[in-house]
């Protein structure tokens, strides 16, 4: 419950932050003053990079990936924004909308729902821009319906988390019992994920004794595999949707007295979780190479822009990061 | 244990017994009432989750309710005075890190550290809780829309200071003392436990107590009885910010980590346990034991249904019913307080 109402306090609170967010993504000389109506014509194509909250490290690297590669090709203008927080689609919304207004040629977009945003893409379909979706797939189904075809440049989820998954049931081998902390409900690369697990625990002969959600926070991974270790106190395995719930689940297994009996398998490879990685404590995690991601997606909007066709999907690399690479 | 309270409350004042008498009873039913439900779940849960009533059970459930304590003993102040403060989850994520980055620097051995870590995390704190308070006393606006912007300043702020980077490699000393228990009580809970305890105190033994529970249930009065009510509003806002500078750093030494996007949605849980725990959102009326109590409630609701296995969106619309039957019985426990009193003194 203090999530959802936390939603819509914080939603309604954050528009004007949202706003000048995305504001400041735009100040790379802005000629709109006067409504933005005419057409750029220096030759440089615009393209848009809408990428979710930039409180979350992942997008602060896809950002900065983006600019570098933009800055290196020199061929177009980029027009980066974020939004307030994940789930913030209204503020996605508002910044395509400026950027139908600001004619911009492409947009390159990781959307914070894969069905929320597709009617307002088709309005920029309309206006002419081209669209490449990059990090979470839009559905296909709300695609189909609303007569649109967007190239998908980003990685298999699901099978970044089944090589993760993987990883751990070697470890624990057949008949080991493990537990599925999941994403924010509803979010694809949350379903995509927990699917990568319960695939890698098949295969793997593993166990999968209760799956829950810790949206993606530390602190309630910490409390939800507290008392998942109460109820059930022979898992030996966490699979860990995502490194900042891994942190969390790190010590409550620390807590629990069961450091080195439970380990954890994660997703994201963030700097915070390598110390665990270097100690064993986690198994593996995942790296989806954010900046990459975003270049690639830039890419494919350029080609689009030139009248090339693009792939249905361009699949990104995923990596398994373990101990060993860690150093 | 609550009930010698009313009795040395009511001795030093003969003058206004009966008036003193009725307040006080009003309250002891109100945290009684608490204490049922509480009972009463953890009865149930004991029958329904066999693993529920064991020690290590009970030391999660200290574990888990500190965080969630600590915010709300310093937001039962801000609603006593008929405020509310919105921002303690973003404040508490700046605070963190703020006094994380010093936590990670090498050049300082770890005591001094960890000192400095606590200073600078309870400034913070307080600060901010400075600027709300101040902000709506000096220019009237409801804390509501005050707070509501600290929300989102401090928020920015964290994100800002941090490059939205999660900072880690905390002393070890530092995170050892994050996951020791002392009596078999986690040495975190403790540190709530003091403060609940100096809350209550300084509520019920102190003038600037007295004058919390006035200004909440009649402002202008107190106002016109000669006190400055402007100072005692502007310090309960310190006084949370205090407690959420103390919550950063247990959040810092349980997790190990500091992270600029924690704590979102704190507020609302600190709010509901303050809420349960009997108080009124208008102001003047509320108890730091029954805010202890509605954070034990809170954390028992969750703990329990967790480990009978409840789904996940069972879990979050029972605990939504719960802080609406709650809610609603204290409607009808206050009429009926309120009345017993005046019937003793008939019979």
């Amino acid at each position: 419950m203090n999530r959802k109402i936390s939603l819509a306090v914080s939603a309604s609170a954050s528009l004007f932050l949202a706003v000048a967010l995305t504001g400041c993504g735009q100040e790379g000389g802005s000629p709109s003053a006067g409504g933005g109506k005419e057409k750029k014509k220096d030759g440089k194509p615009t393209v848009c990079l809408i990428m979710k909250s930039l409180g979350n490290e992942f997008f602060q690297t896809m950002q900065k990936g983006a600019e570098e590669h933009a800055q290196k090709l020199g061929t177009l203008e980029l027009k980066a924004s974020g939004i307030q927080n994940e789930t913030d689609i209204d503020g996605q919304v508002a910044a395509i909308n400026r950027c139908i207004t600001d004619q911009a040629d492409a947009i390159v977009l990781a959307p914070a729902d894969s069905r929320a945003l597709v009617s307002t893409l088709g309005r920029a379909a309309k206006a002419g821009i081209k669209l490449v979706n990059i990090d979470v797939k839009l559905d296909d189904g709300a695609l189909k319906a609303a007569g649109l075809d967007v190239p998908f440049v980003g990685p298999d989820n699901a099978e970044g988390s089944r090589l993760s998954g993987e990883v751990l049931a070697k470890k624990l081998g057949k008949g080991g019992k493990v537990v599925i902390l999941e994403g924010n409900p509803g979010a694809a690369n949350a379903q995509q994920r927990k699917a990568g697990f319960e695939e890698a625990a098949k295969d793997g002969g593993l166990t999968v004794v209760d799956s829950k959600t810790a949206h993606w926070e530390t602190d309630e991974a910490y409390t939800v595999l507290t008392n998942l270790l109460t109820a059930h106190p022979d898992i030996q395995g966490v699979m860990s949707s995502n490194d900042s719930m891994s942190l969390g689940a790190v010590k409550a297994i620390g807590a629990a007295k069961k450091k080195g009996k439970v380990v954890v398998a994660s997703f994201d490879n963030i700097d915070a979780i390598k110390p665990y990685l270097k100690d064993g404590q986690v198994v593996a995690t995942v790296d989806q190479f954010a900046a990459k991601q975003a270049a690639d997606g830039i890419d494919v909007a350029l080609k689009t822009i030139d009248g090339g066709k693009a792939e249905a999907w361009v699949k990104t690399d995923v990596k398994v990061v373990t101990g060993a690479d860690a150093g | 244990m609550t009930t010698p309270a009313p009795t040395k409350e009511a001795a030093p004042a003969p003058a206004g017994e009966r008036r003193t008498a009725r307040q006080l009873s009003r309250q002891v039913m109100g945290e009684a009432g608490i204490g049922i439900a509480l009972l009463a779940l953890v009865l149930i849960f004991t029958l329904a989750a066999p693993k529920f009533a064991t020690s290590d059970n009970l030391t999660n459930i200290a574990t888990e309710i500190t965080l969630n304590t600590m915010l709300a003993v310093g937001m039962t102040f801000v609603i006593l005075v008929g405020g509310i403060d919105l921002s303690v989850g973003s404040v508490m994520a700046l605070s963190g890190v703020v006094a994380g980055e010093v936590l990670t620097s090498t050049s300082l051995s770890t005591p001094v550290a960890v000192l400095l870590t606590v200073l600078i995390a309870a400034a913070v704190g307080m600060a901010c809780g400075f600027v709300n308070g101040f902000v709506s006393e000096r220019w009237r606006v409801p804390s509501f829309i005050v707070t509501l912007g600290m929300l989102n300043v401090a928020r920015g702020a964290a994100l800002e200071y941090t490059d939205a980077k999660t900072l880690y490699d905390f002393p070890p000393g530092f995170s050892h003392f994050g996951t020791s228990t002392l009596l078999g009580i986690p040495s975190l809970f403790w540190i709530a436990l003091v403060m609940a305890v100096i809350g209550h105190l300084v509520l019920t033994r102190t003038v600037f107590g007295r004058l919390v529970f006035a200004i909440g249930a009649n402002e202008e009065a107190v106002r016109l009885s000669g006190h400055r009510t402007s100072i005692i509003k502007v310090a309960v806002f310190v006084i949370a910010g205090f407690a959420v500078g103390i919550a950063a750093v247990t959040y810092m030494a349980r997790l190990n980590i500091a992270s600029p996007t924690i704590g979102s949605g704190y507020e609302l849980s600190a709010i509901a346990a303050v809420v349960i725990g009997g108080a009124s959102l208008s102001g003047g009326k509320g108890s730091m034991i029954g805010t202890l109590l509605g954070a034990c409630l809170l954390g028992v609701l969750t703990n329990g249904l967790l480990l009978m296995g409840v789904s996940d969106f069972q879990r979050q619309m029972i605990t939504g019913v719960v802080i609406m039957v709650a809610v609603v019985v204290d409607h009808y426990r206050g009429k009926l307080a309120a009345r017993m009193p005046q019937k003793a003194a008939a019979g």
